[in-house]
């Protein structure tokens, strides 16, 4: 008879938590993700608030302890199609795509993504600001450290033609034969759901503040990669258009959260976030300005009001409380702001080299399908509906949620609330 | 070219170090010329340590633990006090006392760490370089503080200080830190002069007015010095020239 | 898998120089610094990294040991604060005993703080490396020390926090303790009417815990009750709680602490007198009561919190505020109330909602700065509206003023007998703001709800689970591990030893004894190796293992150019 275990979907910063957590207390994990490697949105960060540290510095010894960990089972490329039973003893379907590459074998070399002819394909890890090739990896430290084949550009696969990688790996680690795996995975005590974060842009055109129309309007999460030290500009801004430095950023706050038109919460982080955002980027340019057009400022965490404030006094940040109309561009693509100014009462404008949206925060796209497999309520906002006082618990007995799958939160509050669904996860498997 | 000052630092893990980290992290600038070397707690820091990074060739030398009261061991860092205390007090005997410093840096003063880094390094620029780098004279008086500090006697004073001044000593009695210190600061001179003489028969063999001569200090002083340092077993009598005993080394 | 001891074999130094990306690469030049340190003495192996910590850099430290026989291994890249375990499992995997490494910082205090000296920032590279290199040649196997772990838990502070932490622990089956200073459980809770966003009664709630926890036969409560001293270390506590007098002796594996916080008295501030001016509490209380609420009210936002003397936004009084004003509206729906606030704080979904809600029912919101803060001017408050560019007169009948949650007084008695810090506002500081909240840099000690910093119901409860899965990552174990890295008085330097007792004198933990043959003996379980005892020593008998006499020395020579 074997030990009950427990099966967490989503390996971002919550789901690596709560895994290592039940790891080191003894209880086997089952760490399910959906991409070719783990890390989530965190691995995407540059610096994290309040305290900038390096994302990827502090990320790194958890993603290895992670991969290392006796108790920890990770599947990449890997979602869970069925459950079936109930808290104690579920069992649980998981599919496995096929990586095409041999994990263990590959040595992470590289050379199949530089031989592979196939260019241009965006990379979802660089915001789809860089391109790569078929053969590819998520970023350099990424865990699994194995590259995989993608199958909806790679040309053997689709059109039985070239296979330059597989005659040049010289640890003769690609398969083209793999097949989508079903495991089932039996005895599972309990099931954390730990599926993160998407944004607006993935759902929204945002056109009235002229994104995808304008180079120079971007997204908070385009801004992060690009003065990410190791993003597709290596932390050296630039603008898209013409590729000048930019001196005037505007960051604009709230965008399609807090309306009627788009969604109605508060997407918690960004106020936050765009002070990181604005501190990194003048300490790449100290000629730098940065203007945050915002509602109500929140900054509520440890150490973040005077985060805010040492924005204010030592990265020259400006902070206008105000409610944006829309964005046009001059004929230099210098996007035009205009916006209601709520300490005088006028509508202004205000043109700027780049403009940034903070967009609100969603969950993440798979939670739906995900939802109807396991059987559990999503409230109106579509995040795992949870009741305030008992914040881990969703709708179906034995299954727990944390982080962002369950609200918007940063990164503190979703390593707390990971530990947290450990814990309740704990009780059934130890308990009894 | 202008000199640019070695700086050695000893830093705490807990704080000064986190410190230093966090300076990092918020890329505070501050110069280059500081070598750490990182220590569990300020309170590891012997003054051997100190007293060798002179000799060999620190132009500064910064001592830098967690605030007094925060120490992550409770007190090392008082412990620290009073030794880096009787390291100044031994360097003031030679002049190179302005040359080390002790601070407190806690893990969140990141930019406390680069200020301090960096006025310490200007003030040691200002101070010119280290002159025991050139100077035999004062790497031997260097060397004597090193040996003088060394010694049970000071080390054990040192250790007992907190003790004997805060509690009781071993007849029960609370020392008052005044009295302590009088007894310490003649402790420091006596070792210092012993250490003086223990390294000045290092070359040749010498009497009483010779070392007199040699290192400025009363024949009935040396003398005492010589008895002491033989009850310790470190000289001896060796032979007698013209009613003149001659002490060596052992 | 045995390790293999190479002591008295000869060193061989494998030195690995990481670029970070370009976060050292991008400053100097990894590769050169990587050449030269092949010169060093015992340096047999060197290689540059793009990202040491990475599987791939990790693999690579494997191949490197096992290619080249290596026994004493040296990283150069961030902080060894990071990322120091991380690299001892690696070599301890590859056979190798994880003292055997010794890491040199050219990050975090090099690249990062020299960015417009990087030729001074190279040679500062290369420096550290000698010095590391040297030290790493001296550098001994070292065994962890296995201690036993008392499976039982003690969770200081019987409020909503420290009630979930206790309830989930007891749950998972370890006898769990629960000490509370006040007469009942409950904390703050005791004091609120309605719990935001649900408006559930905040004593329905706390009811349903306490049934919960009295019926839980593997939880013992303490109320009225004071932690009077706290001895031993992680897993093996010996602690004494005062109950009235008795004094209870526990045997404790793990400590939460979830004392809370305490709401500010905002004495001098806005004519502040506990009647006509009261705190958001005293208006709950009210509330609670059923009292009859007057009709024009008046809330402050922001009342002692957000200034000079308390920069932090104390995150609860918003939706304190909000839900507080839609408990009077229910009650009375021809009640004005006007909130005056400068950034009104409602992240999230819920109370996002439950803003839009307070708003629809009528509540009116008016701006404030701070800089021109309200005042109470008779029987009405005046207020300086930026967007109008006036001063407003708003009547009223009661002024509620949002304070701050702030931290308790006897938080540094308790602080000083855990030994952990507190941050500058008194709360208790973690080990890590972002990847150990629960957790202290001291090993068996978590801190979980407002005791950390204020939070709401919410997230008191799941960091009260958060922390009950910390600590039962310690004691779901029979045994421990404890660091090598001790004090010790090796047989080697008997003699060395006069028996002066000076060390005794000095350590803080009390690790050091004399046994019944008037021998000095280090207990190793106790020793937190600060190595004060060592550098105190009179004849330098004492070895502080990993920081050395020789090891440091050896440092300072390379520092001299040795």
């Amino acid at each position: 008879m074997s030990e009950k275990s427990v099966i967490i979907i989503g390996a971002g910063i919550a789901g690596i938590q709560a895994a290592l957590d039940l790891g080191d207390m003894g209880i086997k994990v089952h760490l399910v993700e959906k991409q070719s490697c783990i890390g989530g949105r965190m691995a995407q960060l540059d610096k994290t608030f309040p305290t900038l540290d390096c994302s990827i510095c502090i990320l790194a010894p958890k993603l290895s302890e992670c991969y290392r960990h006796k108790n920890i089972t990770l599947y990449t490329l890997s979602e869970v199609q069925k459950v079936e039973g109930s808290a104690g003893n579920f069992t649980v379907e998981v599919l496995k795509h096929p990586r095409y590459i041999k994990e263990g074998v590959c040595t992470n070399c590289g050379d199949c993504g530089v031989i592979c002819p196939v260019r241009g394909v965006t990379n979802f890890f660089d915001a789809d600001l860089a391109t790569q090739s078929a053969a590819q990896i998520a970023f350099p430290a990424a865990v699994p450290p194995t590259y995989r084949i993608n199958p909806e550009v790679c040309l053997y696969l689709n059109y039985g033609i070239c296979g330059l990688c597989y005659n040049n790996c010289g640890a003769d680690a690609i398969d083209f034969s793999m097949k989508e795996s079903v495991l089932t995975l039996d005895n599972v005590g309990s099931i954390i759901i730990a599926t993160g974060l998407d944004l607006a842009e993935d759902i929204h055109g945002l056109n009235v503040y002229g994104y995808h129309k304008y180079a120079n309007v971007i997204t908070a999460m385009e801004l992060e990669r690009l003065i990410c030290a190791s993003g597709p500009q290596d932390g050296h801004l630039s603008r898209l258009s013409d590729g000048k430095h930019p001196h005037k950023i505007a960051m604009l706050q709230c965008i399609d959260s807090r309306t009627q038109k788009g969604q109605q919460y508060c997407s918690s982080i960004c106020c936050m976030y765009t002070t990181k955002e604005a501190i990194v980027a003048y300490e790449h340019d100290n000629t730098l300005e940065t203007y945050v057009f915002y509602i109500d400022m929140r900054a509520g965490g440890k150490g973040f009001q005077k985060f805010l404030r040492r924005g204010a006094e030592e990265y020259n940040i400006k902070y206008i409380k105000s409610k944006i109309s829309h964005i046009e561009v001059d004929d230099n693509d210098n996007p035009i702001i205009t916006y209601d100014d709520l300490e005088t009462g006028k509508v202004k404008q205000m043109t700027v080299d780049l403009a940034v949206l903070a967009t609100c925060i969603i969950p993440s796209r798979s939670i739906e399908k995900l939802s109807k497999i396991l059987g559990v309520n999503l409230n109106k906002y579509e995040y795992v509906d949870t009741n305030p006082f008992l914040p881990v618990e969703t709708s179906v007995d034995g299954i727990f949620t944390c982080g962002c799958a369950r609200e918007p939160m940063d990164i503190p509050r979703s390593v707390a609330e990971a530990s947290g669904a450990a814990a309740r996860a704990a009780e059934i498997i130890k308990g009894g | 070219m202008s000199f640019e000052p070695k700086i050695l630092g000893f830093l705490c893990n807990w704080c000064s170090y986190a410190g230093a980290d966090l300076a990092g992290v918020s890329r505070v600038q501050y110069p280059p010329n500081i070598r750490v070397i990182r220590v569990m707690c300020s309170g590891r820091v012997d003054p051997m340590f100190i007293f060798k990074a002179l000799q060999v060739g620190a132009d500064g030398v910064i001592v830098m633990g967690c605030h007094i009261g925060d120490c992550h061991y409770l007190e090392g860092n008082y412990e620290a006090v009073n030794k880096f205390a009787m390291t100044k007090k031994f360097l003031e005997l030679i002049g190179l006392d302005n040359r080390i410093r002790l601070e407190w840096v806690s893990a969140s003063e990141g930019t406390r760490y680069g200020a301090v880094v960096t006025e310490f390094t200007e003030y040691i620029k200002s101070l010119g370089p280290n002159p025991a780098k050139t100077d035999n004279t004062i790497l031997n008086k260097l060397k004597a503080v090193d040996v003088a500090a060394a010694t049970e006697r000071m080390r054990s004073l040192v250790g007992r200080q907190r003790k004997i001044t805060e509690q009781e000593n071993v007849y029960g009695e609370k020392v008052p830190l005044e009295e302590f210190n009088a007894i310490f600061d003649g402790a420091i001179k006596d070792e210092y002069e012993r250490a003086e003489i223990f390294l000045a028969l290092e070359d040749k063999n010498k009497s009483v007015k010779e070392l007199a001569k040699e290192l400025d200090i009363d024949p009935s002083i040396v003398l005492e010095h010589l008895l002491i340092l033989k009850q310790r077993m470190q000289v001896d009598f060796g032979e007698i020239i013209e009613n003149t005993p001659i002490f060596v080394r052992m | 898998m045995s390790e293999e001891e190479k002591t008295e074999e000869e060193i061989r130094v494998g030195v690995f120089i990481c670029h970070c990306g370009s976060n050292i690469g991008g400053y100097i030049d990894c590769k050169e610094v990587a050449e030269r340190a092949k010169k060093l003495p015992n340096v047999v192996f060197t290689q540059d990294n793009l990202y040491t910590c990475s599987e791939t850099g990790l693999a690579q430290i494997k191949n490197g040991i096992k290619e080249h026989n290596l026994n004493r291994i040296v990283v150069a890249s961030c902080t060894p604060r990071t990322h120091e375990p991380l690299f001892r499992s690696c070599i301890e995997e590859a056979g190798l005993n994880p003292y055997l490494f010794n890491f040199v910082n050219i990050r975090d205090q090099n690249t990062w703080v020299h960015q417009k000296h990087t030729a001074e920032a190279f040679d500062k590279a290369n420096e550290l490396v000698k010095m590391g290199t040297a030290k790493a040649s001296r550098l001994e196997a070292l065994d962890k020390i296995i201690v036993d772990a008392t499976p039982t838990a003690l969770v200081i502070g019987g409020g909503i926090s420290g009630i979930t932490s206790a309830l989930n622990l007891a749950n998972q089956g370890f006898e769990t303790h629960l000490v509370e200073k006040e007469a009942e459980l409950g904390g703050n809770l005791r004091n609120l009417n309605r719990l935001f966003p649900t408006d559930q009664s905040a004593s329905e709630l706390l009811d349903g815990l306490k049934q919960k926890v009295s019926s839980n036969s593997k939880l013992t409560v303490y109320t009225s009750a004071r932690v009077k001293s706290i001895e031993g270390f992680v897993g093996n506590y010996e602690i004494e709680v005062d109950q009235g007098g008795t004094v209870k002796e526990l045997k404790i594996g793990i400590i939460i602490v979830a004392v809370g916080a305490v709401p500010f008295i905002p004495t001098g501030l806005l004519g502040y007198d506990g009647q006509k001016s009261i705190t958001q509490n005293e208006l709950e209380a009210k509330l609670k009561a059923g009292e009859a609420i007057p009709k024009n009210i008046v809330m402050v936002q922001c009342v002692g919190s957000r200034i000079e003397e308390r920069k932090y936004c104390s995150s609860v009084c918003c939706m304190t505020a909000l839900k507080n004003a839609l408990a009077i509206k229910e009650k009375n729906p021809d009640a004005n109330i006007t909130i005056l606030f400068r950034d009104l704080y409602t992240p999230g979904t819920h109370y996002e909602d439950y803003y839009r809600r307070t708003r629809e029912a009528g509540v009116v919101f008016v701006e404030y700065a701070p800089e021109k803060m309200p005042a109470l001017e008779g029987d009405k408050v005046k207020v300086h509206n930026e967007f109008l560019g006036e001063d407003i007169l708003i009547p009223c009948d009661l002024l509620v003023l949002s304070v701050p949650l702030v931290s308790n007084d006897d938080n540094k008695d308790l602080a000083q007998m855990l030994k952990v810090p507190l941050e500058e506002n008194g709360f208790f500081l973690e080990a890590h703001v972002k990847l150990r909240p629960m957790d202290f840099a001291t090993d068996g000690v978590f801190v979980c709800g407002s005791a950390k910093w204020p939070v709401d119901i919410t997230e008191a409860i799941t960091q009260g689970y958060a922390a009950g899965s910390r600590a039962s990552t310690i004691i779901s174990h029979k045994t421990l591990e404890v660091e090598g890295a001790t004090s010790s008085l090796p047989d080697y330097n008997r003699s060395l030893c006069t028996g002066c007792e000076v060390c005794i004198t000095v350590c803080p933990y009390k690790a050091i004894n004399k046994d019944e043959n008037d021998e000095i003996v280090i207990l190793q379980v106790l020793c937190k190796g600060c190595g004060v005892c060592g550098a105190t020593c009179t004849n330098h008998a004492i070895v502080i293992r990993h920081f050395t006499d020789e090891q440091i020395l050896s440092e300072i020579l390379a520092f001299g150019g040795e």
